[in-house]
């Protein structure tokens, strides 16, 4: 295969957790699926543009509070996200 | 064509086994997602490191042989 640019450790852990929504997302009804894969995917994004690179301890709590949420997503008895916090919008603290 | 679909290229793209997923617009988000919906369509699972090491359409080709081979 191809090499390609080796992801950092923390960047490995930041798509893991993507594809662990994803995956969780596709057990859940077509509909919530969809709106999770919507939410998921412009969760990640927005932080992907937004937060610096070096920002490490808060990247490092993202995914910890990530990894809570998707926990909680695995429940079968929750159908959304109505009940996660995924909905609000980080923001990145100004560290300087 | 799963990737041409979940990349949403223009029509008329040409996408070769050697097209690097980079070179067709895909940051390491759409990368995760091609790996996901190709999961579904060929019905196999893809290991985390084995997902993370696929940059071109011929590693995922490649890939999926090796694991529907291994299926049967």
């Amino acid at each position: 295969m191809a090499s390609r640019s080796k992801l950092s450790g923390i960047q490995r852990q930041v798509l893991a957790l993507y594809r662990g929504f994803l995956r969780t997302a596709r057990l859940k009804s077509p509909e919530e699926r969809h709106r999770i894969e919507s939410v998921v995917s412009a969760e990640f994004r927005e932080n992907a543009r937004n937060i610096d690179r070096k920002n490490f301890v808060y990247i490092e709590y993202l995914l910890r509070r990530g990894k809570k949420q998707l926990e909680q997503l695995k429940d079968p008895d929750i159908t959304g996200l109505s009940t996660l916090e995924i909905n609000k919008v980080y923001k990145p603290l100004n560290l300087k | 064509d799963i990737v041409k679909k979940q990349l949403v290229l223009p029509e008329g793209t040409d996408v070769t086994g050697a097209s690097k997923f980079t070179d067709l617009g895909a940051d390491s988000l759409d990368t995760v997602e091609i790996v996901m919906g190709l999961e579904e369509a060929f019905k196999i699972s893809v290991d985390e490191s084995s997902a993370q090491s696929i940059a071109t359409v011929e590693d995922a080709a490649e890939l999926i042989d090796k694991i529907v081979s291994n299926a049967k």
